[in-house]
C-alpha cells in the first residue's frame, strides 16, 4: 500500500569507498528483495582526530591498550634520555602520557596509566633498578609525588573532558532542535514540511546507523500510511517495503498503544547476511499518539531507544557507554516531540484556516443575502404591485395605462430570472460542481444568439451593435452555456451603463502565440474610474453609483455578480478577462481564450454529397 | 420516425378499443390552427392558468394535464393536436411520455426544459418532438412554436413537392436547383444545396446536429458536430447578409440549427 509513496529518489551517496565486491541490484533476500542503491558507508574510519579525541566508536578496552602502550612507550623513551643524561624530574614524562590518556580516554585508562607509571618508573629508574624496592628514602616522595600528581591530573582532566563532551553533546543537541524548529517555521505546506522532518532526522541520526527513517500517520479510520520518506544512499528506500504488512502493524500497534516496538530483520544479500533494526516510534503529543516514526538501521541503531521492546531478533549488547546512549536516545526523543508538535501544529493551523474560511463563508452569505434580499424585492415588490392594481375592484384602466403595468411586471419578471440565474451560476460556479464542457464552437455563433434573444426582449431598442468578428475565427473549445452567460453578463452591463443611442461594439480575432481568441466588447458610457478597474470583477462590487450621471433618476439595477460570473467562466477556461476604460468615453471588457493545436479548421472531415448519395426526400429524419 | 404522416393518418393508429378513438375526416385535420386543441402536460397548476389564457384568447383549445399518466391518457382519448410538454413531472420522466406517445401519434410535441438541460432536450428531439422552449419563456414564443407546429403537421407531405422555398430575401428553386438572395444568384457546392434544402424541408423545424449529420452525410458521420459548424460558417457567408448575425440559418446553441421560417 505504501509503495507508491517512493517517488522521491534517494539522496546520492556520498561515501567516498565504494566496496568494488559489493555486488549492486540482484542480492537474494529472504522473503523480500530489496535493491540496493550502494554499499553502506563505513562508519569506523580511524584518522588521527578520532584517535585523538575517539568520540563514539573505539571499542572500551582500548583506551587501556593505550594507557600500557603510552607507559611502554614513556618508560621506552625516559630509559634513552637516561642513556645520555640524567634528568631530575624525567618522570615528568609520564603526566604527559597521563594528560593524554585522561583526555582521549577518560577516567579510567588514565587510572591504570597513573598506576602503571608508578610502578615502571620505580621498577626500571628508582635504585635498586628492576626491583619494586626503593633505597633511597628521597625517591620514595618522588614516586608519591607522581602517584598523586598523576591520579590529580588525570581525573581532573576526565572531568573536563566529560563536561566538554557533555557541552558539545548538548551543543549538538540544541543545534539539530533549532534546526528541526527552523524547519518547521519555513515549512510551507504539509507535504514538503513532512519530508524535510525526516530527512532532517535522518541526517542527524545517520551515523548513530539509521539508515532509512519514514513518517506514518493514521487517517480518518485510524489506519497508518506512510506519509514521508528519507533513505541514504546505502540504503534504497525500498526498506520500507520489507515485510510490508507487518510494518502496517507495528505502526498501527504504536499508535494505538504509544510505546514504541522494534525489530530486527535478517537480509541475504548475495555474499553477506545483513539485519536490520525496524523501530517504530510513538509521535506523542497532547491529543495522543497523533503519528509514528519509522527508522531503519544497524542492529546498533536499537540503541537510540533503550526502553524499545524488540522482536523478531535476540538482544545484543553493543557495550556502548550508557551516557552516550542516552544522550542520542534523549535527542531523538526530543526530535520525536518535536516533530509531533509540528504535526500537531499543523492540523490545528489547517482547523484554524477551515474555521476562518467557514466564518468568511458565512460573511459571504450575509453579504450575498443583504444584496440579493434588495435585489430580489424590488422586483417582486413591483409585479405584486402592478398585478394588485390591475386586479384592484371596481377600478377601470385606460388600456394604456393597463399595458404599462403589464409591462412593468415583464421587466420585473425578467429581472428576477436573470437575478436567479445569476445566482445559481456563482453557486454552481463556486462549489466547482459547473467544471466547463468544452466543445469546439464559433464565438460568433455564440453572440449571435445571445444578440437574438436581448432584441426578442426588447433589450436591444435603444442602442446600436457593431460586429467586427473576422470571417476566417477559428473554432475554440469553449462550454456554450457558461459562454453564452458571458456574453449575456458583459452585454448587458454594456447596455445598462452606456447612454440611449450609442454604440456598442463587439470585435474578436486571434492572437498569440500561443494562440488566443480575444473578444472585445466596447460601449461609449461613462466608464470605470482606474482604482476601480480591477475590483469590478470581485463579488457584489458595484462601481459607485454616485458616479453615474443618471444615477438621480434611475440607479442602474444588479447585484455585482455578474462580472465576478464572467471572471469566474473565463479562468475556468483557462483564459484571462480585464476591463479597459477612459472615463467620459467608455469601457472595453476583454477577455481571451486558449486556442489549442488540432482544432476542426474545415470541414474536411467531412465528404462531399458526391461522395455519397443526397437524401432525394427530407423526410427520413429518423429519431 | 416518418414525419408525412398527417393529423388524420395518426389518429387512425389510436387504440381502437377507446371509447373516443375514430377516425378523423379529413376535413377537420385541415383546419386552420384557430380551434385547435393544445394539451399541456406540466404539474404547474400555475403555468397552467398563464398558458390557458393566453392559448384561450389566442382561439385555440386548452386541456391540462398535471401528471404524465394523465397526460398519455388525455393524447390518447382527447386528440390534442398539439402537446406542450413539460420534462419535468412528478410521476414520470417527460422524455418517456414522448417516447410512448410517439408509438402511436405524431401529433406535434413541444417540450418545456429549464436552462441546463441541453441533453434532454436533444433526447427529446430525438425521440419526435418537434420543438423546444426554455423555461421561463413568453407566451408570444409559445404561441408562435404552437402555430408552426401546427403548420408543419397540417402540411406536411405538400412541402417536399413545392417547387419553391421562400424566406425572407433567400429563396430557392428546386426545380431549377438555383439559390438566390435578394435577387442575387448564389453558387453552392453540392452538399451545401443538399443541406439547405434538407433545412428549408423543415424550415422552422429545430433539427439537431446529429439529424442533419446523419441525413446529409449519413450515420458514420453523425458525432463530427464541429465539423458541422465549419460547414455551417462557410454556408453563412454565402446565404447570409450578415453572417455575424445570421437571419436565416438560426443557431440553437447546443443543440443544433433552424432555419427560419415565413412568419
Amino acid at each position: 500500500m505504501a509503495r507508491h509513496l517512493f517517488t522521491s529518489p534517494p539522496p546520492p551517496d556520498n561515501t567516498p569507498e565504494d566496496q568494488p565486491g559489493a555486488p549492486r541490484n540482484k542480492q537474494a533476500i529472504h522473503r523480500v528483495s530489496l535493491v540496493r542503491a550502494a554499499p553502506p558507508p563505513r562508519r569506523h574510519r580511524l584518522t588521527s582526530a578520532r584517535l585523538l579525541f575517539p568520540e563514539l566508536h573505539l571499542p572500551w578496552w582500548s583506551g587501556y591498550v593505550a594507557a600500557v602502550l603510552g607507559v611502554a612507550l614513556a618508560s621506552g623513551a625516559i630509559g634513552l634520555i637516561n642513556q645520555q643524561v640524567h634528568l631530575a624530574n624525567i618522570s615528568l614524562l609520564y603526566l604527559l602520557v597521563v594528560l593524554w590518556l585522561s583526555t582521549a580516554f577518560g577516567r579510567g585508562p588514565a587510572l591504570l596509566a597513573s598506576v602503571l607509571a608508578f610502578l615502571a618508573y620505580d621498577f626500571f629508574f628508582i635504585p635498586p633498578i628492576y626491583r619494586f624496592t626503593v633505597d633511597d628514602p628521597t625517591e620514595w616522595v618522588s614516586l608519591g609525588v607522581l602517584l598523586v600528581t598523576s591520579l590529580v591530573i588525570g581525573q581532573l582532566t576526565a572531568l573536563v573532558q566529560k563536561r566538554a563532551r557533555e557541552a558539545r553533546e548538548s551543543q549538538r543537541q540544541t543545534a539539530t532542535l533549532y534546526g528541526l524548529a527552523q524547519l518547521i517555521a519555513s515549512a510551507t505546506d504539509q507535504q514538503s514540511l513532512q519530508e524535510a522532518l525526516v530527512q532532517r532526522i535522518l541526517e542527524v541520526f545517520a551515523p548513530l546507523g539509521v539508515e532509512a527513517c519514514a513518517l506514518w500517520l493514521p487517517d480518518s479510520s485510524k489506519h497508518p500510511h506512510i506519509q514521508a520518506t528519507a533513505a541514504t544512499g546505502s540504503l534504497s528506500q525500498a526498506a520500507f517495503t520489507l515485510e510490508e504488512r507487518e510494518q502496517v502493524g507495528q505502526a498501527r500497534w504504536v499508535l494505538a498503544h504509544g510505546t514504541p516496538v522494534g525489530w530486527t530483520l535478517t537480509v541475504n544479500e548475495a555474499s553477506t547476511t545483513r539485519r536490520y533494526t525496524l523501530s517504530h516510534l510513538p509521535l506523542r503529543c497532547q491529543s495522543g499518539v497523533i503519528g509514528v516514526l519509522e527508522l531503519v538501521g544497524t542492529p546498533e541503531s536499537r540503541r537510540l531507544v533503550p526502553q524499545l521492546a524488540l522482536f523478531g531478533g535476540e538482544q545484543q549488547h553493543t557495550g556502548k557507554k550508557a551516557s552516550e546512549s542516552d544522550s542520542s536516545s534523549r535527542l531523538l526523543a526530543a526530535c520525536c516531540d518535536q516533530v509531533a508538535l509540528a504535526l500537531e501544529r499543523a492540523t490545528l493551523q489547517r482547523q484554524a484556516i477551515n474555521a476562518e474560511a467557514l466564518r468568511q463563508s458565512n460573511h459571504l452569505k450575509d453579504a450575498l443575502l443583504g444584496s440579493v434580499t434588495h435585489e430580489l424585492r424590488t422586483p417582486l415588490a413591483s409585479i405584486e404591485a402592478a398585478a394588485s392594481s390591475l386586479l384592484s375592484p371596481g377600478v377601470t384602466w385606460s388600456s394604456a395605462e393597463g399595458h404599462e403595468l403589464l409591462e412593468s411586471i415583464t421587466i420585473s419578471a425578467r429581472r428576477l430570472n436573470r437575478l436567479v440565474s445569476n445566482l445559481l451560476d456563482l453557486s454552481r460556479l463556486e462549489a466547482g460542481v459547473a467544471a466547463p464542457q468544452p466543445d469546439w464552437q464559433y464565438i460568433g455563433e455564440v453572440v449571435s444568439v445571445v444578440l437574438d434573444r436581448l432584441e426578442l426582449t426588447g433589450q436591444l431598442q435603444r442602442h446600436q451593435m457593431e460586429m467586427k468578428l473576422p470571417e476566417d475565427l477559428p473554432l475554440v473549445p469553449m462550454d456554450h452555456e457558461q459562454m453564452e452567460q458571458v456574453f449575456t453578463n458583459l452585454l448587458e452591463n454594456a447596455l445598462k451603463y452606456s447612454p440611449a443611442g450609442s454604440i456598442i461594439r463587439v470585435e474578436a480575432r486571434v492572437i498569440g502565440p500561443p494562440a488566443e481568441l480575444e473578444v472585445r466588447i466596447s460601449d461609449q458610457g461613462i466608464g470605470i474610474p482606474a482604482s476601480e478597474l480591477k475590483a469590478i470583477f470581485d463579488k457584489f462590487y458595484r462601481v459607485q453609483s454616485a458616479r453615474l450621471p443618471w444615477a438621480r433618476m434611475r440607479a442602474p439595477v444588479g447585484t455585482g455578480l455578474g462580472l465576478a460570473i464572467c471572471a469566474n467562466i473565463i479562468h475556468a477556461h483557462g483564459g484571462r478577462i480585464w476591463a479597459e476604460s477612459q472615463e467620459g468615453k467608455g469601457s472595453t471588457f476583454i477577455f481571451t481564450l486558449p486556442i489549442p493545436d488540432g482544432g476542426p479548421q474545415s470541414d474536411s472531415a467531412l465528404p462531399t454529397s458526391t461522395e455519397r448519395a443526397a437524401p432525394q426526400t427530407p423526410e427520413v429524419i429518423t429519431p | 420516425m416518418n414525419t408525412t404522416g398527417s393529423p388524420s393518418e395518426s389518429r387512425s393508429l389510436l387504440p381502437s378499443d377507446k371509447g373516443e378513438a375514430r377516425l378523423a375526416s379529413p376535413a377537420t385535420s385541415a383546419r386552420p390552427p384557430t380551434g385547435a386543441r393544445v394539451l399541456v402536460i406540466d404539474d404547474e397548476p400555475e403555468i397552467w392558468r398563464a398558458v390557458r389564457a393566453g392559448l384561450i384568447s389566442a382561439g385555440f383549445t386548452a386541456e391540462w394535464a398535471s401528471t404524465a399518466a394523465e397526460g398519455i391518457d388525455l393524447s390518447a382519448r382527447w386528440h390534442p393536436d398539439v402537446l406542450i410538454l413539460d420534462l419535468s413531472l412528478p410521476d414520470q420522466d417527460g422524455l418517456d411520455v414522448c417516447r410512448q406517445v410517439r408509438t402511436w401519434s405524431q401529433v406535434p410535441i413541444i417540450v418545456l426544459s429549464v436552462r441546463g438541460k441541453d441533453e434532454d432536450k436533444v433526447t427529446a428531439l430525438e425521440l419526435g418532438a418537434d420543438d423546444y422552449l426554455t423555461k421561463p419563456f413568453s407566451m408570444a414564443e409559445l404561441l408562435a412554436r404552437i402555430r408552426v407546429a401546427l403548420r408543419h403537421a397540417a402540411y406536411p407531405s405538400t412541402r417536399g413537392d413545392q417547387a419553391r422555398f421562400e424566406t425572407g430575401g433567400l429563396v430557392i428553386d428546386f426545380e431549377r436547383r438555383q439559390v438566390t438572395v435578394e435577387g442575387r444568384d448564389v453558387h453552392l457546392t453540392p452538399t451545401e444545396y443538399d443541406l439547405l434544402k434538407y433545412l428549408a424541408h423543415n424550415a422552422g423545424k429545430v433539427l439537431t446536429h446529429r439529424a442533419i449529420l446523419q441525413a446529409i452525410w449519413g450515420p458514420a458521420y453523425e458525432q463530427e458536430t464541429s465539423y458541422l459548424r465549419v460547414f455551417f460558417n462557410q454556408l453563412r457567408r454565402k446565404i447570409e447578409p450578415d453572417p455575424s448575425r445570421p437571419r436565416y440559418l438560426l443557431t440553437e446553441l447546443g443543440i443544433g440549427y433552424r432555419l427560419r421560417e415565413t412568419e
